[in-house]
């Protein structure tokens, strides 16, 4: 077999299980990933349902595999700007941004952070902490190695030129201000893509009054709270201060808007309730749904533990009545049960569970691959396929929550999937 | 983990009763030589006075005159029985039908020697037999008349006598239970104890069963009488354990109280080589691995200023401690065999119980669980994971068993 | 031959240089047994600093090589290419690590070292212990058994077919084809319809790389990845046997249905037109839809979730098609009132909505319900059920049509004992690692797909063939040797009892037992390296390469001195 070149677009669980398979078929794959880590959502949970493992610990042995794979030329900062050409013979654009740090060179001491003047809003976590601008967002964050925010960077936006406190911190000449963003050109013979999904932006949703000020959360915010990575390093503080003691877990947050059920909220919304019972067992926590969506063979058994915790599950009549005000300085959820009478639950803390979205992204890729997008905005895949794998672009597949919402092995089983269908394409061999 | 102890009870209602009129091991033996004259059995493993001395061994016999000098429950344990059927049946089965007599510690070992593939159940009929206890070795060997006459006292009460061993004075598994549905051995040897009358064959098996019918025996008669003779004894040996663990243990927590009741050993390792549970092929402690360099013997000595011969003598005791603690039985056999008159039985005994109860596992009870070790259950000892939320998976309390 | 032993330390920078005093570092374990060289460098991560340890292990004639420096995890397998490449035995290779173990966990200079000087001493004493080990190869065969001809066993064979790769796939009844041979139409998912099963099944039989055996069942299964040996019989032929050999197995045995009788509420089988969801198909592909007494029914209930509660879990396709048979209705008999009983919506893809919005505008009656009971009052189905408002009612209708849960095939059980697979505590087969490696299972080369993993629709299945398809395309290559672990446990016989405790600890099921030696043994080529059997031996009999208790000790020795 003739070894070939293979292009994935992500390098979250999907991207990165789909790289290394491939690599061990004895082909050569090109990961770009858009941020400076890899990784994906996934290293942002502190545990995943249902058997509350530990993610980053989970996740990290592949991402040290991938890291160490001599097969693997990852680009980071990295963005699919054109493709050309067919099955076998992508002509493939990429744009690498410029990190300003070696990879090759850094070894991830960290000694440059410290003297950065600047502080900026750490995205990767949902806007919690601080960041410099040079900085890894996260402990843990592999590779171990950061990047220069160009944009907020003194020397690098020319607001203070003389400005060279993390060169002259780093002893291993990592830093050179002299990069310069690049295009790649790549011969690939198949593309996968794996771009995964964002989240709804709560703030549309108004009757949530999410504001980033007050105690409610968004599932991911919640994410990072109680990670022991994250920004508080796992101690449940909460924006005011508080622990939280009285909490409203509502689900379905968009639903209605988007059209679809994205399939995990109900599970990572009871994952939630355990830990919070776990780390502050007085607790009070009331989750408000409308249909629980528990399917696969072990999910329901979470939910009754749930229960056994006295973890309060009120069915609502409406999901779109939910709503959350603050009435006197204290947070109420504002609900109907199944009796349709209207009642209020005063909470400490609320954490709203948003739709699953496509990547940002996803409309400009789709694009750039000549691919269709479904009426939900997600990656379209082949009519007349009973399986949603392969797209109507010979040699493009789609894996993981860039097809639609799904949970971490549903992903995994696409990767593969997509996997197959690269090793047959390169062997001349087309299914249908 | 397992809890033989709360399985639902399923016995047999009614055992076979056997008159004693010229005492119970008399009616014992003439069963045997009844089952060898009919062949219902083939042989019979039992213990046999030695002619001539007056130390006990264990015999395969199947000529009826060999019984004569037999003893269902001889004063002294010279060697544990399950030892001997380990030894007999480990490397598979044999074709002939025998039956082997063992006291209750000793039906317990083999059971737990049979859960670890060192001895094979098939074409062997295990009876056990309700055991008053043993005289030690050495008080036996230095005055065997005096020692006979003792037993067959302590044996006529069935309780009170200090002259058997201290394990045994406080064993509270002097008898087992017979659930059909959990057994130890195939057939019980029931010592109604209080009236001498009779002794009560009560089969817990299939196997048990069939022996009584091959000699024509009827279950028919009440357990009711034994049973509520070995409850009342066993609330007395409970409390009396319970008595002196909590003693003992003052006496031998803490290093300083510990090594001092190993401080005598000369490292013979004849409690090893006679527990009927340390059965593995080659011990680590007899191998060469132990054995340092000259070397570092004396950096050793340099360390700690002198190094006392023979090194490691704890350590010896420690890892038996920790292969046994599960497993043991409690039969006493390690003390008897200490030529430094150690007190390693009460030790193992009581550290036995402890771990034995944090896995909620009795050794030897029930043939059908498997060994602590080898079950995993998700929530087991989740108190030491999350505290918070789990009930502990025991109590220490010593659990009353019926 | 006398061993020279190599350290080297690494000074990250300064991150270690600043914290450990390494020059007394050097000259403290200078003078220990075997070492022949004790060096600082700048950064040995850097190109320059592997080329200079390669060249230095040539020059030095090392026969050993301690590393101290960063963690393990960072670089370990950086070193051992530079061993490699040096022509050291990269097993004769320590790393310590006296960076994140050591200078950034204390902040006094001269206790970091004393630390760093312990654990140093301890990769020295550790090393001089070690073997070298040699990767060795095994050949494989490419083939691959697949058991069960439904839609998950017939795409997994296509997928892996090839001119270099021969499919032997497997059915126990006369037909491929599994579960959608007893449906009359697919649901919508990629405007699914039967047609691209049948002609799937058509491109399987006319596949020269498939060989299809019908009415045949798997005897027996034994090997390991890359060479299975398999023997089959026709159940039909005289029980005809046939064997192969192959290199994975790929199980794709479907599922069962929940028995409704088990939950006598439901009247099946007591209450006349009450029929479970696969008679109902049958009747959408007979094309009448018609009560016991030939009439077609005017009011219809739909009842989800039947043996869901007793089963403890939710099998995902049920509201689904559910949805699917109130359509058809709708569409066959339009003034039909139908009625579905629900207990929670789950509609999991992205398409389901829509779909379930689509049956909401043709009229289709959805009712949250719960705690319901079937009846027959006056030969009519009464549903009594208790409402999203806690009330009692009811409802009667003429037919009422069950979903039932699926359950684990008949031939779970069996098949995961030949197999020596595990089940979950729901009685499917049971994944190899639930989150992250959803199709393989603990023994290599062996593989489940589909509903036999748990309930899931076609798409889902299908997924779950081609991730199989993917794994075995892409590990186990015509050709290609196989390189297995050289790092796996070893039994020592004459220390062996025979307890087999190992057999019964372990995950990948690569112990067995010797009768005739009364020992237990190690495949060594499938065995993983994980130590559990290390563990659990009773007698220390079991020792696992590159980890034997010589080396672990006397490094624990040295670290705790």
């Amino acid at each position: 077999m003739k070894k070939q070149n293979v292009l994935i677009i992500g390098a979250g669980v999907a991207g990165m299980e789909a790289s290394q398979l491939l690599t061990e078929a004895g082909h050569k794959v090109y990961l770009v990933e858009k941020e400076s880590l890899i990784g994906g959502q996934t290293i942002k949970f502190e545990e995943v349902y249902p058997n509350m493992e530990c993610s980053t610990c989970m996740v990290s042995p592949k991402q040290q595999e991938i890291l160490q794979n001599e097969n693997i030329e990852l680009l980071l900062l990295s963005e699919v700007k054109e493709v050309n050409g067919t099955a076998g013979e992508f002509k493939v654009k990429v744009k690498k941004k410029a990190s300003y740090v070696s990879l090759a060179n850094c070894i991830g001491c960290g000694a440059c952070y410290e003297p950065c003047p600047v502080s900026l809003d750490n995205n990767f976590e949902e806007g919690l902490s601080k960041m410099k601008a040079i900085a890894v967002p996260c402990a843990g964050a592999l590779p171990n190695v950061p990047a220069i925010d160009a944009e907020n960077c003194l020397h690098l936006n020319g607001k203070k030129k003389e400005c060279q406190a993390c060169k002259e911190a780093c002893m291993f000449d990592a830093i050179d201000f002299s990069e310069k963003d690049e295009t790649l050109d790549l011969e690939v013979s198949a593309i996968i893509v794996a771009t995964g999904f964002d989240m709804l932006d709560l703030k549309k949703l108004s009757q949530y009054g999410y504001n980033q000020k007050d105690n409610v959360y968004t599932a991911l915010e919640f994410e990072r709270l109680y990670a022991e990575n994250g920004p508080t390093e796992g101690k449940l503080i909460l924006r005011d201060g508080e622990t939280p003691k009285t909490i409203g877990i509502i689900h379905c947050a968009g639903r209605e808007e988007q059209g679809y059920c994205s399939a995990v909220c109900c599970m990572y919304s009871t994952k939630f309730s355990h830990f919070l019972k776990h780390k502050v067992p007085e607790a009070k926590i009331k989750e408000f749904h409308s249909d629980l969506c528990i399917p696969g063979k072990s999910h329901q058994k979470f939910y009754q533990e749930a229960l056994k915790k006295e973890i309060e599950f009120i069915r609502c009549r409406n999901i779109q009545d939910i709503s959350v005000e603050k009435k006197n300085g204290s947070l109420q959820v504002n609900y109907q049960n199944g009796n349709i009478e209207k009642n209020t639950f005063k909470a400490n803390m609320i954490i709203v569970a948003p739709a699953m979205l496509p990547g940002k992204d996803t409309k400009n890729l789709a694009e750039t691959l000549g691919l269709s997008l479904d009426e939900k905005g997600f990656f379209a895949t082949k009519s007349n396929e009973l399986s949603p794998i392969a797209t109507d672009v010979e040699g493009i597949f789609v894996a993981g929550c860039a097809e639609g919402p799904k949970d971490i092995p549903d992903s995994i089983a696409q990767a593969e999937a997509a996997v197959g269908k690269v090793v047959n394409l390169s062997q001349g061999k087309i299914n249908e | 983990m397992t809890a033989t102890e709360n399985i639902k009870i399923e016995k047999p209602p009614k055992g076979a009763s056997i008159p004693a009129k010229e005492g119970i091991k008399k009616a014992i033996l003439g069963v045997f030589k009844k089952a060898l004259e009919t062949e219902a059995l083939d042989a019979i493993m039992i213990p046999v006075k030695v002619p001539e001395t007056e130390s006990y061994a264990w015999v395969l016999l199947k000529d009826t005159t060999l019984l004569e000098n037999a003893d269902p429950l001889p004063p002294v344990m010279t060697i544990q029985g399950g030892k001997v059927l380990s030894d007999l049946t480990k490397h598979g089965k044999i074709n002939k039908n025998i039956a082997a007599v063992l006291r209750p510690c000793e039906t317990r070992a083999a059971v737990e020697l049979f859960k670890l593939k060192q001895l094979h159940f098939e074409n062997i009929t295990l009876i056990s037999i309700d055991c008053p206890g043993a005289i030690p070795l050495s008080e036996y060997l230095a005055e065997p008349e005096k020692s006979k006459k003792s037993f067959d006292n302590v044996l006529d009460k069935w309780d009170g006598d200090d002259a058997v061993r201290k394990v045994c004075q406080i064993c509270y598994r002097f008898s087992l239970p017979t659930l059909t549905n959990a057994p130890a051995s195939d057939l019980h040897i029931g010592l109604s104890g209080n009236t001498k009358d009779d002794v009560l064959l009560i089969p817990v098996t299939p196997k048990g069963e069939k022996i009584l019918e091959r000699l024509d025996l009827k279950a028919d008669s009440s357990l009711q009488k034994w049973e509520t003779k070995i409850k009342e004894i066993k609330k007395i040996k409970s409390q009396r354990r319970k008595k002196f663990n909590h003693d003992f243990k003052a006496n031998i927590s803490g290093p300083e109280k510990f090594t001092a009741v190993f401080d005598g050993c000369i490292n013979c390792h004849n409690c090893q080589s006679v527990c009927p549970i340390c059965y593995c092929q080659q011990c680590y402690f007899d191998s060469a691995t132990t054995k340092l360099s000259s070397e570092d013997y004396f950096r050793r000595a340099k360390e700690r200023g002198a190094l006392r011969f023979p090194l490691d003598t704890i350590l010896f005791h420690l890892g038996r401690m920790s292969h046994m603690a599960l497993s043991c039985v409690s039969c006493g056999a390690c003390e008897d065999a200490c030529p430094m008159s150690i007190s390693v039985s009460q030790v193992f005994s009581l550290v036995g119980e402890q771990t034995q109860q944090a896995f909620n596992y009795t050794p030897g009870i029930n043939r059908e669980e498997s060994l602590a070790l080898q079950d995993y259950l998700e929530d087991e000892f989740c108190e030491v994971e999350t505290p918070s939320e789990c009930e502990p998976t025991n109590s220490n309390e010593v659990k009353e068993n019926v | 031959m006398s061993k020279k032993i190599g350290v080297y330390i690494c000074e990250c920078g300064t991150n270690i240089s600043d914290r450990i005093d390494i020059d007394s570092l050097i000259e403290e374990i200078s003078s220990l047994e075997d070492v022949g060289v004790a060096k600082k460098y700048g950064l040995l991560c850097s190109p320059a600093g592997k080329k200079y340890l390669a060249e230095d292990i040539k020059k030095e004639e090392l026969t050993h090589l301690v590393i101290g420096a960063c963690s393990p995890r960072e670089h370990e397998q950086t070193f051992m290419k530079v061993c490699l490449e040096a022509g050291l035995n990269p097993y004769l290779f320590q790393m310590v690590n006296i960076r994140e173990q050591c200078a950034w966990m204390i902040s006094d200079k001269e206790a970091a070292t004393r630390l760093a000087i312990k654990y140093i001493r301890a990769g020295i004493k550790r090393v001089a212990l070690h073997k070298s080990l040699e990767k060795i190869e095994l050949e494989s065969n490419p083939d691959v058994l697949v058991i069960g001809g439904g839609i998950a066993g017939i795409e997994a064979s296509l997928s892996l077919a090839g001119p270099e790769r021969k499919i032997y796939l497997v059915e126990k009844t006369d037909a491929l084809g599994g579960m959608t041979n007893k449906f009359a139409q697919l649901l919508p998912h990629q405007g699914a319809n039967l047609s691209i099963v049948k002609d799937k099944i058509e491109q399987v039989n006319n596949n020269e790389h498939i060989e299809v055996f019908t009415s045949t069942a798997v005897e027996d299964i034994h090997g390991f990845l890359g060479n299975f040996e398999i023997s089959v019989t026709n159940q039909e032929k005289d029980s005809e046997k046939k064997e192969f050999k192959a290199g994975a197995v790929v199980v794709a045995i479907g599922f069962g249905l929940y028995d409704p009788k088990e939950t006598p509420a439901f009247g099946y089988g007591d209450v006349e037109n009450v029929i479970n969801a696969l008679e109902f198909e049958t009747m959408i592909s007979s094309g009448k839809i018609v009560l016991k007494n030939g009439k077609p029914p005017a009011s219809v209930a739909l009842i989800h979730c039947v043996g869901r509660k007793e089963k403890g879990y939710c099998s995902k396709t049920c509201c689904l098609y559910s949805i699917k048979f109130a359509r058809y209705l709708k569409d066959k008999l339009p003034n039909v009132d139908v009625s579905e009983f629900y207990q929670d919506l789950c509609l999991p893809d992205k398409s389901d909505q829509n779909y379930f919005e689509e049956a909401k505008k043709k009229g289709i009656h959805f009712i949250q319900s719960d705690e319901i009971e079937i009846k027959d009052i006056n030969d009519r189905i009464k549903v009594k059920y208790k409402s999203a408002e806690g009330k009692k009612e009811e409802l009667s209708v003429d037919m009422a049509i069950l979903a039932p849960a699926m359950v684990p095939s008949q031939d779970t059980p069996k098949m995961a004992e030949m197999l020596n697979l595990p089940l979950d505590e729901t009685g499917f087969f049971k994944e190899a690692h639930e989150m992250l490696n959803p199709v393989a299972t603990p023994i290599e080369g062996v593989f489940v797909v589909g509903c036999a993993l748990g309930p899931k629709n076609i798409p889902d299945s299908i997924v779950q063939s081609q991730a199989a398809a993917g794994k075995i395309l892409s590990t186990l290559i015509p050709g290609k040797k196989l390189e297995p672990e050289v790092k796996t446990a070893e039994i020592r016989e004459e220390f062996c009892t025979g307890c087999q405790t190992c057999l019964s600890v372990c995950f990948y099921g690569v112990i067995s037992f010797d009768e005739h030696k009364g020992i237990s043994i190690v495949n060594e080529a499938i065995c993983r390296g994980c130590g559990s059997c290390v563990g659990s031996c009773p007698s220390g009999a079991i020792k696992i390469k590159h980890f034997t208790y010589p080396q672990l000790y006397r490094e624990v020795l040295e670290a705790l001195r």
